[in-house]
Order: C-alpha cells, then structure tokens, then sequence
C-alpha cells in the first residue's frame, strides 16, 4: 500500500450519529452497488468466477455493468501497469459519486509479485481506495466477503450530499 | 485537502474535426467487457466496415523476462503460472520442460502421468473458458453459466491436488511434488462420465442456432498462409488446414502412448475454431481416461518416485530433507543459491491450449538464467487482427476476438 | 568508501561463486550425425557464409553474417521449407563485447526441425526486417525495439509496443534494474498528477521484507476488520464472525451459521 499523507477517517473513526435518512439511504445504496467491470488480470476470471453460476453475485444486488458513468463500485482485480495507469485514473474520474473501490488481489493492493519496472506498486498509488482483499488470486468467496464488508461500511458513514469526498490530492 | 486537478485532459481522440474522408477512428478502449483483458483496439471505419486495426498491447506488461533474470529458477515457477492464467499448469509445464531438457533430467513415470493429468485438466479448463467468454461476448449468456459451472467441477478437484484454484505451480523442476489426493480419480470420473452430455447440451443449444452460425460462419476466415506467416500455432492453426499439434509430431511426456485425434479444419472461419475446440474437449476426455488407467498401473508396479534423482539440481523428497543431514545440507544449499545448469541454450515448445507455447532459456551456468525468452502464442494471434480485422463489421470484431483465444497475461508478459 | 559494484550489468549475481567449479556445457553435436539437417546446411552454405553450426539438443544452430538474414530466411522458407518463424529476439552481451547477439527460431512442419538462425551485431547496429517474409517478424521486431533498442530497417511500424509510447529507456538491457531508474518510478505520478504531487504520493515502497512496527494491529484478526485509523482500546473482541452488523439488516436475512446448510459434495 502507499504511504501517503491522507486522511482516511472521517471524525476521527468514532461512530457517526446517523438519522433515519441516512440510513435508508445507505441501506439502498448498499444492497444495490452496481460493479464495474475491471478484471485486468487472473484476478479478473475470479472475479468473473464469483459473478457466475457457483458463486452468485447477483444474490448482492451486483450487477456488473461495463460503464464507469453507471457502476457504484470499482473492482480493481489485476495487475496495474504503469501503461495502464491513465486508464485508471480516467475511468475513476468518469465514475459518478458516490463511488468506492476495492482493490482485489495482490497485485492491486502492493504490485505483487511483480516488484518490475513496469507495474504500479499498489493502484492506491492513483486512485483512493476503500477496501483491500489479500490473496494471489483470492477465492471468489474473499470477493464477496469483501462486498459485504463494503456495505457494512456503507451503512455506517453518513450518506449525505455533502460527504467529504474522497480524493487523493 | 484542497483539489488538484490532475494532468489528464479530456482529449477527443476518437473524433477529429477537419476530416475530408467519412472515416472514424474507433477506440476499443484498454477496459472493455468483450476485450478479454486489456487489448485496446484502435479501428478506422468507414460507415460500419473497418480499413484499419490497429491493436496496441502491452497493459499488463509485467516484466517477466526481465524477472527471471533476477530470479533463480524454482523461483521463477508461479511466475509462469500468470501468463496464461486460465490454464497455469501448463505454463508451469513447458518451463519445467525446458529446464529438464537443459539439464538432462529424466523424470519419473508416475510423475509424468500426473503431469498429463494435470495438461489435460487445464486443457479442459481452458476451453470452458474459452466457451463461456465466447458465448458471452456474442450474447449466449446460458452457456457462460453453464461452462463456469464444469469449469469449478475442475477446479475443486485441482484445488484438492495443489491447494490453488487458479494459479497452480503445481509441477516442479524434475517432477510434481504432491501425489494425487484419495478421491482425485472418483471425482475426475464422475466429471468425465458427465462431460459428454453436457457437450451435447452446449452443441446442442449452439450448433443449430441461426445467430450463431450467422455470426460465426464466414467471419475471420483465415488463409493458411496468413496463419503460417505470422506464427499462429494450436487450433488457430489447425482450424486453416494446417494438422499440426505438437503433442503427436514432436510427442512429449507420455503423449505418444496415449491414442487420441487431432481435429482439423480447411475452412478457417471461426465456426471451424468453435467445431475444433468442443471436438479437442472430447479429445481431451479420452486422454484423461486413458491416463487414469496409467496411473493405476504404475500404482500397481509400485512406482512411487515423483522426483527425477539428480542432487546437484533437485532437492530431496521432503521427509528425506526433513530426516537427512546431507539431504537438508543440499535442499538448503539449492534453495538459497539455485541450481546451476550447464553453459548453453534449450528452446522447448509445448502445445498449450491456446498454442504452441515455447520457452528459450540461455543459460551462463548461473543460478539465473542470462535470457529466458517466452514465445507466447496469444501475441501473434492479437498481431494478425492487423491484416484479419479489416473487411468485417463491428460485430465481427467481438466474435473474432473471441475465437482467437487471446489471454492478455500472455501477450504481454 | 562504499565498495564499486560495476554498472554494465545490475541483474542480480549468485553471492557465492565457487572459484574452482566449472560449469559443464551442453553437448553439442556435429551436423553430419543427421541428414536432413546437414542437407539443409548444404543449402544455406553454398550461397550464404556459415561461420558456425552445431547441433544442440536435437535442434541446429547456425551463425551467419548479419547482412545476409534476409536472403537466408527467404531461401530458408522458398526451398527449406522453414515455413513459420515460431518467436525472435535478441540476447545482450554488451557487457562482454558490446554486441547483440539475435537469434531466430525456425519451424519446419513437413521436415518437424527447428533451426536457429544466429548473428552478432555491434551496439548501435540495426538489423533487416524480415516483415516481408514472415509477418509475425512485425510484432516480434517492434518487441526487440522496445526491450532493447535494436531497430529494424525497412520495418513499417517501429515503435514501442509493449511499454508506454513515451518511455524513456530500454528495459531488457542489463544496466536496466529489475525495479526501474529514476524515470520509471515516477512515471505514473509525474503523466497523471504532475511532478508536485511527488512528495504527497511519496516513493514507490519496493522493500519486499519491509515490516512496519505498529502494522500488528488486527492483522490476523480476520473476520473483526475495524476502518483504518480507528484507536482500539482493550475492548471485547467478538467471537463470532459477523458478515452483516449486530441488528441485521432490513429486508436481508441475516447470516446465522447454525440455521446454514453447509453442502460437502462436489458433485452436488
């Protein structure tokens, strides 16, 4: 992951009043969050594998939907290149808010294995980046575990208009 | 924090203004459902032909060549699992093969029967996949279900053999080093013994269908001598009249005492690939009957050896290591400094679901190798989208790419 | 005075050489063991210099002039019958000599042989394209290009094909490290955000054994993940793993491993 100076908690992690609003909103939010298609590398057949007939993920109300300006939620599950990078940060910017990431697998927490020139050492290098799964491919069960983890967090941040938004810089 | 506004401008680099010609430049960008990876296609059209693709790889170039430069050889090993990720075993393969050859190893019987298991098994798995996304891309989505569904049969069982799902490195330098599990051949005939129906089930929703063979009959017909001329290997190959599956002319393993048939085409449209898979899936049943009758021979001779005898390059059996001075002295000394092979060179070729995969390893009689070049079959078939795209329409482009079977992890290394 | 480590080659080396061991070669055989090989040797001698040929694990190896890889590879694919170039590249011996040594593997189907066509040029050399003969020449060239800045006459397309358009540098050249120069790790930071965002990002953590002390916290708690940067005093920690919070969640069955079924059977 990336060391950088940015602050990740909001109210300094207590747990935040929330009202009744707020929490429909986020239990809608939550149960439908709309992934986008980002499968970049063998992460990306799990990925594939945990949207298919075994592991369903349509049971989250996770449908995968091929453009940024309509997913919720970006999966990044591969090896981020620095080829790719630009791509990356393009597609983050054309996701509407509110909008998280998860980044899937090793490769996109740290670089993984691949310590090389060309590979970008953690997409949290780029992009900001709300949950980290481990595993070098993790099971499909770790993705949606993940996707639960998610909405819980989604449930218990306030859901208004005016949320920090979070940004790298 | 205040906001910076980065450097990426909105550039549109898909429409220019002051263009005398009707021409588009389409841009099949890097992340898109249909391009299996991150291929990105730059297409000129006109109305809604192409005159010109133009595919740019090299998004998931990860440095593996360089890596293994750096790297001593057993550690190099699940390196090779992520290139074709879809069938890691037989990566893992072609570069233990390699190195064996180098060496001189000679591998024991029973490990080579494990092997071909495993082959067979990621062959089989491959062609799921190669199923699924295919049918996916052109709008099947029952077949994607339903090919995922064998596709985690297969995976259970390797998952019990190696411990992974997608990612195997379950073969070593000079053998495997796990036997097969208790109940690996109850499950793998219970999967075989269901495999032809659901086949048939597949053919059957596929072959007849008139979208289908509408858009796959006559499209991306390839020449034999386009698919000579720029490299294509494996069922690319074969589907333009070209009979040639390395596993029957230059046999490795124990391919030569297995009986099987290598389906073939004339044709060379991508009905003639989509026929040579589910036949090579059929192919690939029989294959893995015949070495489960393999295996239990070799049990019933009593051969236990999975590991070739060689202590200056392969370490001991783990409970030697674990009991034997001079074996954990050795495992010890291979581990940290790697093994030396002698001074030359090796070019290995295998025939790998997609291709002829082909590993040249130079070696300086270091433990890293001085150059070890992977000859990828996935990046010549993403190279003749140059001269195979234009002519088609634009929903030609998604059914051809998804015939040719490109895994990007391949491609770019 | 740190010690001088050579720069022309900064792959990583073996820290222990034995000074008396010599390495074994792999065997190499005369030609004329096989007959189809030492006839097609024939063919390539008699209009082409071969300045050397062995065999080698059951593939021939022969080095000739890098002038004349075009009108070998052409009399290799119209007569031999070499018809497909399975995968060419080039090895770096800049430390040694300062020549490139370029290899090209040839497949024959109707003879089954491989051949390795072979030269050695000097830094700065380019070779003759073979695109015209074998179009995977095309992408295998520009790859060549790419990784070691060798270019290709006569080649329609050369540029980058596997790196950025705008990299700087050649990355397989041994003075090239594995981990990229100072260009490289900037790379993605300096295209997206532009060079003042180097210090809030920071520098690429590429320390594989590095262990942060005050990194324990709940690491192998999985299952009692807390947001990060949460304080955690000595607070019960729950013994159940809980997908969803303590409530539940309107309208979503919640998650109770006693009332789950468990399915075992792989053939389900």
């Amino acid at each position: 992951m990336a060391q950088h100076k940015v602050n990740y908690t909001q109210d300094g992690g207590l747990p935040v009043a929330l009202t009744s609003i707020d929490k429909i909103v986020n239990w809608g939010r939550s149960n439908s969050l709309w992934a986008l298609t980002y499968g970049l590398a063998c992460c990306g057949i799990e990925m594939m594998a945990s949207g298919a007939s075994r592991f369903d993920f349509d049971r989250f109300g996770t449908i995968f939907r091929a453009s940024p300006r309509q997913a919720d939620v970006m999966i990044v599950a591969g090896t981020l290149t620095k080829k790719h990078s630009e791509f990356i940060k393009r597609l983050y910017d054309q996701m509407t808010e509110p909008r998280w990431v998860i980044s899937m697998g090793s490769c996109a927490n740290t670089g993984g294995m691949f310590n090389t020139y060309a590979t970008v050492q953690g997409c949290d290098r780029i992009i900001p980046v709300d949950l980290y799964l481990p595993g070098c491919a993790p099971r499909p069960e770790t993705l949606q575990y993940g996707v639960m983890l998610l909405q819980k967090k989604i449930r218990a941040n306030k859901a208004s208009k005016a949320q920090k938004a979070k940004r790298l810089m | 924090m205040a906001q910076v506004k980065n450097r990426l401008t909105p550039f549109f680099e898909n429409i220019t203004f002051d263009r005398e010609d009707n021409e588009l430049v389409l841009n099949f960008g890097p992340q898109h459902p249909s391009a299996h990876g991150q291929l990105r296609l730059m297409l000129h059209l006109q109305q809604e032909q192409i005159v010109k693709a133009h595919p740019d790889v090299g998004y998931l170039h990860r440095g593996m060549e360089k890596m293994a430069e750096n790297m001593i050889y057993n550690e190099f090993m699940p390196t090779t699992d992520r290139m074709d990720y879809i069938a890691s075993s037989s990566n893992n393969y072609g570069f233990a093969l390699a190195v064996e050859r180098l060496i001189g190893l000679e591998v024991p019987r029973r490990a080579k029967v494990i092997r071909m298991m495993l082959l067979e098994i990621n062959r089989l798995m491959s062609h799921l996949f190669w199923l699924a996304t295919t049918a996916l891309d052109i709008g099947a989505m029952t077949i994607f279900l339903y090919a995922f569904r064998e596709r985690e049969y297969l995976m259970d069982i390797i998952e019990g053999y190696c411990g992974a799902r997608l990612t195997h490195a379950a073969i070593r330098i000079g053998g495997v080093p796990l036997d097969i599990q208790d109940d690996f051949l109850h499950q793998l005939r219970v999967f075989l013994n269901k495999l032809p129906q659901n086949i048939k089930d597949y053919e059957d929703l596929l072959d007849s269908n008139r979208i289908w063979r509408m858009r796959m009959e006559g499209v991306g017909t390839i020449s034999t001598e386009m698919a000579l001329s720029w490299g294509c290997t494996g069922p690319m190959l074969r589907a333009s009249g070209v009979a040639w599956d390395l596993r029957k002319e230059e046999p490795y393993e124990l391919y030569d005492e297995v009986e099987f048939n290598v389906p073939y085409s004339d044709v060379g449209d991508n009905f003639a690939r989509y026929r040579i898979y589910m036949e090579e899936m059929r192919e690939s049943a029989k294959i893995l009957y015949q070495t489960i009758e393999m295996y239990e021979k070799c049990v019933k001779n009593g051969e236990t050896e999975l590991m070739a005898h060689a202590p200056k390059y392969i370490s001991a059996p783990k409970i030697d290591i674990m009991t034997q001075n001079y074996s954990l002295m050795q495992h010890f000394v291979l581990v940290t400094q790697g093994m030396r092979p002698p001074v030359g060179e090796v070019y290995v070729a295998t025939e790998s679901p997609k291709g002829e995969l082909g590993y040249y390893i130079n070696s300086q009689g270091g433990p890293y190798p001085y150059r070890l070049k992977l000859r990828a079959p996935s990046f010549w078939h993403t190279g003749i989208l140059t001269d195979l795209l234009p002519g088609h329409y634009i929903p030609d482009v998604v059914s051809i790419i998804g015939t040719t079977n490109i895994v990007f992890g391949e491609v770019d290394r | 005075m740190r010690a001088y480590t050579p720069k022309d080659n900064v792959q990583a080396k073996a820290y222990y050489t034995d000074r008396y061991y010599v390495s074994p070669q792999v065997s190499k055989e005369e030609v004329s063991t096989d007959a189809v090989f030492e006839s097609d040797l024939a063919a390539i001698s008699a209009k082409f210099e071969v300045k050397e040929s062995y065999l080698q694990k059951g593939q021939m190896v022969v080095y000739i002039n890098a002038n004349d890889i075009y009108g070998v590879l052409e009399l290799m694919r119209d007569e031999l019958e070499y018809t497909q170039l399975s995968e060419m590249s080039a090895i770096d011996w800049l430390a040694k000599d300062d020549t490139f040594e370029i290899f090209y593997q040839m497949l024959s189907m109707s003879k089954r042989k491989r051949i390795r066509v072979k030269y050695f040029i000097k830094n700065g050399e380019a070779v003759d394209s073979v695109e015209k003969l074998f179009r995977s020449a095309d992408w295998s060239e520009r790859e060549m290009y790419d990784m070691f800045g060798i270019e290709a006459n006569n080649h329609p397309f050369m540029k980058r094909i596997l790196m950025p358009y705008d990299w700087q540098g050649h990355p397989l050249l041994k003075t090239y490290p594995l981990e990229g120069d100072e260009f490289a790790a900037w790379y993605e930071v300096d295209k997206i955000y532009g060079k003042e965002a180097r210090d809030i990002i920071g520098p690429e953590l590429r320390d594989t054994s590095r262990v942060d002390r005050y990194d324990s916290e709940r690491f192998a708690l999985l299952g009692h993940e807390v947001p990060k940067g949460t304080k955690i005093t000595d607070e019960k920690i729950p013994t159940e793993q809980s997908y969803q919070e303590d409530g539940g969640v309107f309208m979503v069955s919640k998650f109770d491993k006693k009332t789950s079924k468990i399915i075992d059977d792989p053939q389900r």
